[in-house]
């Protein structure tokens, strides 16, 4: 007898990286590393499973950064011959390790899931956007928007326009791509903070998800927790809250699943083990050694000592962590649904770069969870969120807690020493854009599209990964110049257009660079709704 | 009320300590991080995660090499961007932002010209005045300046430009003045703030009569929300034990790094790895058939080829046979290699 719903949610996000004026950027690796370890090999389980006439409901966030990247013909040139690479280098492991079995088996399964990368990328038109949406077509998976840059809402609060652009772009790109507007969002990092919800309502959009706490702190007090929805006061936008111990099974670095010890290490890549001469064509072209994704040694221990990895055992471990998984579901969803006398929801939300790129085996384990929920019990049925709401129209009505699903629960990891800095530009431009959208109603030509640009280049400011990363204190140069680098070009433009002085030449220059949102209007900006 | 309110600071004070101790952590993650990494500048060591500190999950998705100083100036610098931000706007502004349920964070800048004013103004008091920030309590009011429940001030450094402010107490609104406080006592608002309210610390004690459960499904709810199973205790209690038992076992929060916890390794660092590949390589007429382990290979256009093997421990026999293109010549050569570690 079905007592509850599983609504699991996976967030696709990588920030806007793209660097034409350059022929390899390390960071690039990192859309690239996504496709081949995470977003195939997700295609390859879904295609598989509709296949085999097995059902399942699935959220998505894929934002609007991620969408522009994977449907940018520059990334899909480099991603081609990235791959290209790969198969290349697979093949020569492949007679490398001719006299070692425990390996050559392993160089044959990378070769294989290489090329299996390259006919999934061209069988969708090397654009893998248009496969989610196929799942989305067939009714298995709800793709839902995020910020347009991934900007962090809960620091904008004194320049909420911005907020209202971050929803507007996403919301204008999400129904160019899938033929109809986003019904749900993921707020960038989960950033939630009272009134935000309006903006929501504005951009068209029925529900979004926090972090428990949101809704557990919420005012009045939620009568079911976050086992069932709410709805936003004033603006009657429902609100999914996090599920904690699912969350943590999964995610926890001591007790999460990923940490098995027959699960592929993540940090053994041949392109730090192997010799330099050997390996150089496929690490970076500078000569400094990065990951090739190729990695033959599974976790073993706490020693550095490790063992090869093998395959089936793995797999093996998956099934039983997919069956540890849905036992425990059934556990917490037979206490709950005595307790409330009602079909609890249970809200899982991870990074989807989790399964695949860091957890080898995370899209293999949820292969056996979804063919376990179809096939081997009746009492968890999966869910989205507008299904649910379908079919249980009536939920209590409160507001919210701030909150973010970061380090501590709210905003310190964008707001610290190493980053507070950057709030106050972000914001003096978000005033300037304010004031922009006042000023020119019906622009044209070179000034509408220097305003269209300057929006761009906000926008790209606003990335939360920015703020993020110069948290983390590793890698912070490139996202020191990130932000940087969209700040001064939004000062420029800012100071050409009211100087009615646009540079022509320039101004073509950073649209090449960075041209995401081809249709932007940069009215989306504007204080008050159009 | 008072009672409530010591006991939130008991729990704030509680919380701060826990941020406090897991800052440390974090920070020592990240000195045992860096000096590995000159040592993976300096060799090809490998990089293994538990030698690694510090880089979660949600990290990984932004690692691609280590960090190597030196190389990474040789990168191309942008053009525009090497040039700096402006370290003025020229316009006075005073922003508050809310960091968590206890601390705030407030920048300004004030125009010179703003400064003159005052200075204008006040003349002799201008010098000895003390820079200060007054916090207002402005709570479910309408703020006018002089109805804020309380205020509390902080004498900031002359050359700040920015402040976090513990205000010690969840679910308030807050106002804050940056302004001069002058020898003779009174107090100089030079900017206002935007008002922000801080999210609670825990449940609201306000319920819904029509959605009202009773206390203890609540309670029991919360508890299972948070993942601490159903043991029943203080409704505030479960989200400040799961913040504990977070900071101590590497969390679960996706944004944000979680402070992994690593043990001290206490033993010396030194290592060493050795590795051995063999490489087999000839030549023979360009349009010969040559197999190598019974395998055929791809011969080069000068008819030369070289093959590279990973070189385990133990005997490697290498049967490499090479066909005339009439197949009429055949000649085998066996290398055989044996390779012993001591």
């Amino acid at each position: 007898m079905n007592k509850g719903y599983l609504c699991f949610v996976l967030h696709t996000h990588l920030p806007y990286v793209r660097h034409p004026e350059f022929d390899d950027f390390l960071e690039e690796d990192w859309l690239y590393e996504a496709i081949t370890e995470t977003y195939v090999p997700l295609i390859d389980i879904f295609e598989r499973l509709v296949r085999d006439g097995v059902d399942f409901r699935i959220t998505m966030s894929l934002t609007p950064t991620l969408i522009s990247m994977l449907g940018d013909g520059l990334l899909q040139e480099r991603y081609a011959r990235h791959i290209e690479k790969l198969i290349e280098l697979a093949d020569k492991e492949l007679e490398r390790t001719r006299f070692e079995p425990e390996f050559n088996r392993l160089a044959k399964m990378y070769s294989e899931r290489f090329q299996l990368c390259r006919d999934v990328f061209n069988r969708y038109g090397r654009n893998l956007v248009s496969a989610f949406k196929k799942f989305q077509d067939l009714g298995k998976i709800e793709i839902i928007t995020c910020g347009a840059t991934h900007g962090y809402f809960p620091l904008m609060e004194t320049t909420k326009s911005s907020i209202r652009a971050q929803l507007k772009v996403a919301q204008s790109q999400y129904e160019k791509i899938f033929g109809r507007p986003a019904r749900g969002i993921w707020l960038p990092e989960c950033g939630y903070n009272p009134g935000d919800d309006h903006f929501l309502k504005e951009a068209g959009l029925k529900y979004f998800f926090t972090d428990a706490h949101a809704i557990l702190h919420g005012s009045p007090r939620p009568k079911y927790g976050v086992f069932a929805p709410v709805y936003c006061k004033g603006s009657h936008i429902a609100c999914f809250g996090r599920d904690l111990e699912s969350s943590k099974q999964v995610w926890s670095s001591v007790e999460g699943y990923p940490g098995d010890y027959v699960y592929r290490e993540f940090y053994r890549d041949i392109g730090f083990d192997l010799d330099h001469e050997y390996i150089k064509p496929y690490i970076s072209s500078d000569g400094i050694r990065i990951n090739t994704g190729i990695k033959y040694y599974r976790i073993t221990g706490n020693s550095p000592e490790k063992k090869p990895y093998v395959a089936e055992w793995a797999s093996e471990k998956a099934a039983q962590h997919a069956g540890n998984f849905m036992f425990n579901r059934h556990k917490q969803i037979e206490y709950l649904y005595d307790l409330l006398q009602k079909k609890p929801i249970i809200v899982s939300p991870y990074d989807t770069e989790l399964f695949g790129h860091w957890w080898f085996e995370g899209p293999i384990w949820l292969d056996f969870l979804i063919r376990k929920i179809h096939f081997d019990q009746d009492m968890i049925r999966m869910i989205t969120p507008m299904e649910y709401l379908e079919e249980n129209p009536r939920n209590q009505v409160i507001t919210p807690s701030m909150s973010s699903w970061g380090y501590k629960g709210y905003s310190e990891v964008w707001l610290q020493g190493t980053n507070d800095w950057i709030y106050r530009h972000l914001h003096e431009a978000s005033r300037r854009m304010e004031e922009l959208t006042a000023l020119y109603r019906e622009p044209y030509g070179l000034i509408k599209r220097a305003l269209n640009q300057a929006l761009r280049e906000l926008l790209l400011a606003q990335s939360s990964d920015w703020a993020f990363i110069l948290a983390t204190g590793t890698h912070t140069s490139y996202a020191l110049k990130r932000t940087k680098e969209h700040l001064l070009r939004f000062i420029k433009l800012y100071d050409d257009i009211k100087a009615h002085a646009v540079d022509e030449p320039w101004l073509s220059e950073i649209e090449r660079k960075d041209n995401i949102f081809p249709d932007i209007d940069f009215r989306a900006h504007c204080q008050i709704p159009a | 009320m008072a009672k409530i309110i010591r006991k939130i600071k008991k729990i704030s004070q509680k919380l701060k300590r826990v941020s406090v101790k897991t800052g440390k952590v974090f920070k020592k993650a990240v000195t045992v991080t860096k000096k590995k990494k000159t040592a993976a500048a300096k060799t090809r060591r490998v990089i293994s995660p538990r030698q690694l500190p510090g880089i979660s999950a949600e990290q990984a998705k932004y690692f691609t090499h280590p960090e190597v100083t030196p190389k990474e100036a040789k990168r191309p610098a942008f053009q525009l961007e090497s040039s700096q931000l402006p370290q003025k706007y020229d316009r006075d502004t005073l922003v508050l932002m809310v960091r968590d349920p206890w601390w705030l964070y407030s920048y300004w800048e004030v125009r010179d010209s703003t400064y003159q004013k005052f200075k204008n103004e006040l003349g002799r008091f201008f010098d000895t005045a003390k820079k200060t920030l007054r916090v207002y309590d402005v709570s479910y009011i309408n703020f006018n300046g002089s109805n804020a429940h309380r205020y509390f001030d902080i004498d900031i450094t002359h050359n700040a430009n920015s402040w976090y402010i513990d205000t010690a107490a969840p679910g308030r609104s807050w106002c804050v003045d940056l302004g001069l406080k002058l020898s003779d006592g009174r107090f100089i608002t030079i900017l206002r703030s935007n008002i922000v309210t801080t999210p609670l610390d825990g449940p609201s004690w306000i319920t819904d009569e029509e959605w009202m459960g009773p206390d203890d499904l609540f309670v029991k709810l919360y508890s299972s929300a948070v993942g601490l199973g159903s043991s029943p205790g203080k409704v505030k209690k479960p989200w400040l034990e799961l913040q504990r038992r977070l900071a101590a076992s590497g969390g679960l929060f996706s944004a944000g790094f979680s402070p992994v916890k690593k043990k001290e390794e206490s033993k010396r660092k030194f290592w060493l790895v050795v590795n051995t590949e063999l490489i087999v390589y000839g030549a023979t007429e360009p349009d010969a058939k040559v197999s190598v382990m019974g395998k055929p290979i791809t011969l080069r256009p000068d008819g030369t080829f070289s093959l590279r093997f990973s070189l385990p421990d133990g005997k490697q026999i290498i049967p490499v046979k090479g066909k005339s293109s009439d197949g009429i010549d055949e000649i085998t050569i066996t290398p055989i290699v044996t390779k012993e570690t001591r």
